[in-house]
């Protein structure tokens, strides 16, 4: 018998347990105490073995004929992808073409991808980044420069407030927990802003129970409050920032008596928060989709960003502006610029960048001009501007708003690629489908939300004929005539990834494979041992400094009206991860989460006559989804939570915040029928 | 030692649950409930007075040399009688073996000097596998961490 050390396929946390593996077999897993996890696992970390050896694994690349998917061998395969994708940017140019790449592949196999849109002369390249912490990459890359959590969970230990706004770690990140609970048992502050009374407010010291979408309102009175009573760090804001004076004057008209009215949180509390969290010495924010999945995404994280630093709660131990990612490779994906505005390591795009980025690739066909987000993809293929797609491990049918609009739009394609572990509600669709390896069976480098490269090593062989996605990429690049991608290890693209991005410069495979624990980028050397806090000294912005941007208080834009009175949010549970590609295969899950509950409010149940358990029918203008009802006061009247997995996003919107492109997922207005 | 409980810990995430099935062929031991804004797991507590070993028959349950609380499937004709006396209902009758299962503090993992499968997952230290004694004094501490702390605060904020 073997161990074999992993890293969880789910979260961002970056989870590390061992696989026992005889003879190709998975025996079980054992725990492995020395990672960030210590040990501990989710109930999705238990069971990520479940599915690997599930018998619907894809294992042949497939060819839709006829309406169905026959097997077909990877030579023909390759060839008449690569024939297909080469015709069509001859017919319709290379923006004709776009890529959807995976949070949830390596960083080597999101750099490959990236690397072939741009080396074939597009930049639409985008991930599923763009439907969690879009809104994040933008609001920092303004603010602080540099598009991270800017400490680490060790942090959380030597903090004195936790402000935890829009982020529900007991149900998406439950290993995180034994952080919060121990920093809580030390005298840590909690302090919890959430619509839904969360399993994460059960540990708050105060929560506030905010109306949806009134983020900003909350966060500029809470500066208000504190600017009034002069308890901002003078010093930091001095030395470290540019722009309070602008802070001052767009925030000086957010009243407590305004605040209460939008914000629904008595004036009491808002000015006790204010209080506890400029007096607190040491505080992280932590955030989440509560505060990315809106019109004003952008918006609200720059908010959270100007109240960090007028307290200078940033670049020093126990401190931090900690988005929490939700990917074990979500970090990595936006590092290796699977974006469709940055080259990889954030290299904006622009005429300078895109001859950097052609001199070291040796090409020259680098497009200087950004390409396009999901969204913005969906819309192009409608408009008959975009013919090709090629989706590597994602599943837009089930992650991406308005499901009966993704589903249309993608049948218009003459070529849909998809290469996946298993045959999802996106790949059904596909004129291709290539058959892939899961984490389990490759190897390669993931990014964790606090920055951590770790090394994945391989356990077992994939089933049958599927490969790893570097392979495959290698392959097809080899098939696209592009000469640049011309690879023999995944540790060549881990090397001329730390080539290219200075922040992975010293991150070298050999090290990785040494130094298990990982490394934290920046890691500028090979003898550099890597950064736990960035903006010690200075921040990443050209200046140096940090920048205040006042924000303003935007109604959300999805209006509730008499004929959808309800407003639908939609939210996470612990057993299952995103659209269930892989979770819904394990039975320990399936049999504890077996179907979505809608939370609603019992004065609305009362006045819907609806009792627990009922069916009913949820509309929106986009369509309509029927499930179970839990009755409960977490949740606040007029208001309807539902866990998205199942395909709820049947009813969400594809209202976009107008920087980032993220959907409004978090505010929809619907009706509620009882079936 | 014995499997103690943090009251306050538990975020009802189930995975000592499904850990618990894996490492006991397909049957778990440990049951999370969630009631009002509050969950905990509960799990045989190996008690000092055991009703269950006290009512079986057949003396098919008995207590080892460190005070676990075991049942000897082959002795065991699944009365139910445990089931009945438990004050937790923790024992699960196998319908086709057509006897009585229940957490035997993970055997396996123990002899191997290790902690019970349920503890060493669980993210939120809400079970744990301590010396009693050791938990109490730790409890005392906190105790007074929390007053102390209290009190500060309450000069800090009266302002």
């Amino acid at each position: 018998m073997k161990k074999i050390l992993s890293i969880c396929p789910y979260c961002g946390l970056g989870c590390r347990f061992f696989i026992k593996v005889e003879n190709n077999n998975i025996l079980g897993i054992e725990l492995y105490k020395n990672g960030i996890n210590k040990g501990k696992l989710c109930p999705k970390g238990i069971t990520a073995i479940d599915f690997i050896k599930n018998k619907n694994r894809l294992s042949h690349p497939l060819k839709l004929v006829n309406n169905k998917h026959l097997n077909i061998s990877w030579e023909t395969a390759l060839k008449e992808i690569s024939n297909s994708l080469l015709d069509i940017k001859n017919r319709y140019g290379a923006n004709s073409i776009a890529f959807l790449s995976s949070a949830r592949c390596s960083n080597e196999e999101n750099y490959i991808l990236q690397k072939i849109a741009r080396l074939l002369g597009t930049n639409n390249i985008d991930h599923c980044a763009r439907l969690c912490h879009s809104s994040t990459i933008a609001g920092l890359s303004q603010t602080l420069g540099a598009a991270a959590q800017t400490g680490s969970f060790n942090d959380i230990l030597e903090s004195n407030l936790l402000f935890i706004c829009g982020y529900n770690p007991a149900e998406t990140h439950p290993v995180i927990m034994q952080y919060i609970i121990k920093a809580k048992q030390q005298g840590t502050k909690i302090i919890v802003v959430d619509p839904r009374k969360t399993k994460t407010s059960w540990f708050a010291d105060i929560y506030l129970n905010i109306n949806p979408g009134s983020d900003i309102f909350l966060i500029n009175s809470i500066i208000n409050i504190i600017i009034k009573n002069k308890l901002y760090n003078k010093n930091f804001i001095y030395k470290r920032t540019v722009g309070f004076n602008k802070l001052i004057n767009s925030t000086k008209d957010y009243d407590l008596d305004t605040a209460e009215k939008i914000t629904g949180i008595s004036k009491d509390i808002l000015y006790k928060t204010a209080i506890t969290f400029a007096t607190a010495k040491k505080a992280i924010i932590m955030w989440a989709m509560g505060i990315t999945q809106h019109t004003t995404g952008t918006n609200n994280v720059i908010a959270l960003c100007n109240l960090g630093l007028i307290c200078g709660y940033v670049g020093k131990k126990g401190c931090g502006i900690f988005p929490m990612r939700g990917q074990n490779n979500v970090q990595g994906a936006c590092d290796m610029g699977a974006l469709p505005n940055v080259f990889p390591g954030y290299l904006k795009i622009n005429d300078d960048n895109s001859k950097k980025i052609e001199k070291f690739w040796d090409s020259n066909n680098i497009s200087s001009k950004p390409g396009l987000t999901i969204q913005e993809i969906l819309d192009a293929i409608s408009k008959d501007k975009i013919k090709a797609l090629y989706v590597m491990g994602e599943n837009p049918v089930v992650s991406d708003p308005d499901t009966s609009h993704v589903i249309k739009v993608l049948k218009k394609l003459e070529l849909l690629v998809v290469q996946d572990i298993f045959l999802t509600s996106t790949a059904r669709l596909a004129h291709y489908v290539l058959p892939a390896a899961v984490y389990a069976e490759k190897e390669g480098s993931f990014t964790t939300s606090e920055r951590r490269v770790q090394w994945n090593f391989k356990a077992i062989d994939p089933p049958k004929e599927a490969k790893p996605d570097w392979e495959i990429l290698t392959l097809l690049g080899k098939e696209l005539n592009l000469k640049q991608i011309n690879y023999s290890s995944v540790e060549d693209i881990t090397n001329e990834i730390s080539q290219l991005i200075p922040n992975y410069r010293g991150i070298t495979p050999e090290r990785l494979k040494e130094e298990i624990n990982g490394i934290k980028w920046p890691c500028p050397s090979i003898n550099h041992k890597g950064t736990d806090i960035l903006h010690q000294t200075k921040f990443a912005t050209p200046s140096g400094k940090a920048h205040f941007i006042p924000v303003h208080f935007k109604s959300p834009k999805e209006e509730i009206d008499e004929e959808f009175p309800f407003i639908l949010t939609t939210v996470r549970i612990v057993g299952h991860y995103h659209t269930m590609t892989m979770t819904g295969k394990s039975k320990s899950i399936t049999k504890r989460w077996k179907e979505p509950f809608a939370e609603i409010n019992p004065t609305d149940a009362n006045k819907l006559n609806i009792s627990n358990n009922d069916k009913i029918k949820i509309i929106t203008k986009r369509g309509s989804y029927i499930c179970k009802v839990k009755i409960t006061n977490n949740i606040k009247p007029k208001m309807i939570a539902l866990p998205w997995h199942w395909g709820a996003n049947i009813l969400t919107n594809r209202l976009l915040d107008p920087t980032s492109k993220i959907p409004a997922f978090k505010i929809n207005a619907c009706r509620i029928e009882k079936v | 030692m014995k499997l103690l409980i943090n009251l306050n810990n538990c975020i009802a995430c189930k995975a000592c649950e499904i850990a618990c099935e894996k490492e006991h062929n397909g049957i778990s031991f440990i049951t999370v409930i969630e009631t009002d804004n509050t969950a905990l797991p509960i799990t045989c507590r190996h008690c000092e007075k055991a009703p269950c070993l006290e009512n079986c028959p057949t003396k098919a349950i008995y207590k080892d040399k460190n005070g676990t609380i075991l049942i000897n499937q082959n002795k065991c004709i699944g009365c139910y009688m445990c089931y009945i006396a438990c004050p937790y209902g923790i024992p699960v009758i196998d319908i086709k073996q057509s006897v009585a299962f229940k957490c035997d503090l993970c055997q396996k993992r123990i002899n191997q000097g290790l902690e019970p499968i349920c503890v060493a997952v669980c993210p939120t230290q809400t079970l744990v596998f301590d010396d009693p004694i050791r938990f109490a004094i730790y409890k005392k501490q906190n105790a007074v961490k929390n007053l102390i702390r209290g009190a500060k605060d309450e000069i800090r904020f009266s302002v």
